[in-house]
């Protein structure tokens, strides 16, 4: 896991003056220091983004850093979103939606779930497999009381837009921490 | 000769028409912008003022002249805004400018404020947050993250200036009592441009498809309701979008102005009209946002 902190990256690729996220092009810049730290990070490891030192966070930045990110590098690696605050998700699910994107996010109550655009039937397998621990599709399947086929749509839609890991014969959603 | 524009009385989002209808009548003649008789202005009256004298300036215009308000107060507020300092770059004053010191407990959030780069909305952002928290909080009842969206909202309709009026503009930030109107308080939110606005900004990606319909409400609407934008890139285009929703969840107003129609998104505590055609024209692009103190 690498844990990248927004704040460190702001202060190093635009100023150490400013305290908040605005504009698209402090995005812009921010991201480039993101994708810097990354390019000699295995792309099997999760990339922790940490929110918890931003202050404001608004959409063109957030399209920036959170949605250009991901669609340019989210089918090669892992990600996902710490300490968000309500502010913060404001600005970031109409991102992800507009782009049909998601991603794992944890906000700063300690809660996981799935920001962005996903089919039901793959939200409520990343829901059990978060409350009920790491599974099989055919676990899965049992729990949510669907088909062993739907269930493995279900799972097949989480790992292509890699929210889970395969785990030991099963699978468990992104660790945040 | 000079053509004489009068300031209206009362100076808001309300008489605006009123004042650009005589700026649209400007002849080639230096403009006199008559404020003498000013009793009160809103932060939407005095960055739509500056706006007016930016558009001169960037027409090659005579710098136009512009006579302080007579009212004590009323000049001295003028002074505590901010505006006087930025309009005795853009006009030849007359009236004396009194010297005011800062107050601490000032309803002027933000001062009049140049934004011309992605510096000052970083600076705007910031300077709201130190000011406008305990207010949004504490007297307007906004839950403590509301302000969160409050300086984003802020920050897209800044930004709104710097990636499409090809000019600079002003904002200013203020709180009032709007006791007949509303019976709460509110704060406003004011941003002006003289650039090119939103229909010529949109025109090269939408005229074709609004085809004959297209205006300066086609623009508004395919900007405030579509959510499209002048650059391809999808990401565009959300920032009207976000302060939408902001206003919306908050029981707040929006309209944006440009060229000759104005679009508004209207609460249920105001009798606004959605949207109003066939205005008299003026420069740029002017966005009012109001955020009303929630019941407590």
């Amino acid at each position: 896991m690498t844990r990248i902190d927004l704040r460190d990256v702001l202060k190093r690729t635009v100023s150490g003056v400013y305290g908040d996220l605005v504009t698209r092009r402090t995005g812009q810049a921010v991201r480039d220091g993101i994708e810097e730290l990354l390019a000699d990070v295995d792309g099997e490891q999760v990339a922790v983004i940490d929110f918890g030192t931003v202050r404001v966070l608004d959409m063109s930045c957030a399209d920036e850093i959170v949605g250009k990110l991901l669609l340019t590098s989210g089918a090669a690696r892992y990600f996902a979103l710490v300490n968000l605050h309500e502010g913060h998700l404001d600005a970031i699910e109409p991102v992800l939606e507009r782009h049909g994107l998601a991603v794992v996010a944890q906000t700063a109550d300690g809660a996981v779930r799935v920001l962005g655009s996903l089919p039901d039937a793959a939200r409520r397998a990343f829901g059990v497999m978060l409350s009920d621990g790491p599974a099989p599709a055919d676990e899965i399947a049992r729990r949510l009381a669907v088909t062993r086929d739907a269930a493995r749509a279900a799972v097949d839609e989480l790992l292509r837009l890699r929210l889970v890991l395969p785990d030991a014969g099963g699978y468990q959603p992104l660790r945040c921490a | 000769m000079t053509r004489v524009i009068e300031v209206p009385a009362q100076f808001d989002d309300r008489s605006f028409d009123q004042f650009a209808k005589g700026f649209a009548e400007t002849d080639g003649r230096r403009v006199l912008f008559d404020a003498h008789a000013t009793q009160w202005a809103s932060p939407y009256g005095l960055v739509g003022l500056l706006a007016a004298g930016q558009a001169l300036a960037e027409h090659g215009a005579e710098r136009p002249l512009l006579t302080l308000p007579q009212d004590r107060d009323v000049v001295h507020y003028l002074v505590r805004t901010g505006f006087t300092r930025h309009a005795e770059e853009l006009f030849e004053l007359h009236g004396k400018v009194p010297r005011v010191q800062a107050h601490g407990d000032s309803d002027v959030l933000l001062e009049v404020t140049p934004v011309r780069g992605a510096d000052d909305v970083h600076d705007v952002v910031g300077r709201i947050q130190e000011r406008a928290a305990a207010i949004l909080t504490g007297e307007l009842h906004l839950d403590p993250q509301a302000t969160m969206g409050f300086a984003m909202a802020l920050s897209e309709a800044c930004q709104n200036i710097v990636e499409h009026a090809g000019t600079g503009g002003w904002v200013a930030v203020q709180t009032y009592t709007w006791r007949r109107r509303l019976g709460r308080r509110v704060v406003v939110i004011a941003v002006a441009d003289a650039g090119v606005g939103f229909r010529r900004s949109l025109e090269a990606t939408q005229a074709k498809r609004f085809g004959d319909r297209w205006s300066d409400a086609a623009a508004l609407e395919a900007a405030l309701i579509q959510g499209v934008s002048r650059f391809r890139d999808p990401g565009r285009g959300q920032g009207l979008a976000g302060i939408r929703r902001y206003l919306n969840r908050w029981q707040g107003k929006l309209t944006v102005r440009s060229g000759t129609a104005r679009m508004a998104l209207v609460p249920p505590w105001d009798d606004d009209v959605p949207l109003a055609e066939q205005l008299p024209p003026f420069p740029g692009a002017q966005v009012l946002m109001i955020v009303p103190a929630q019941a407590g």
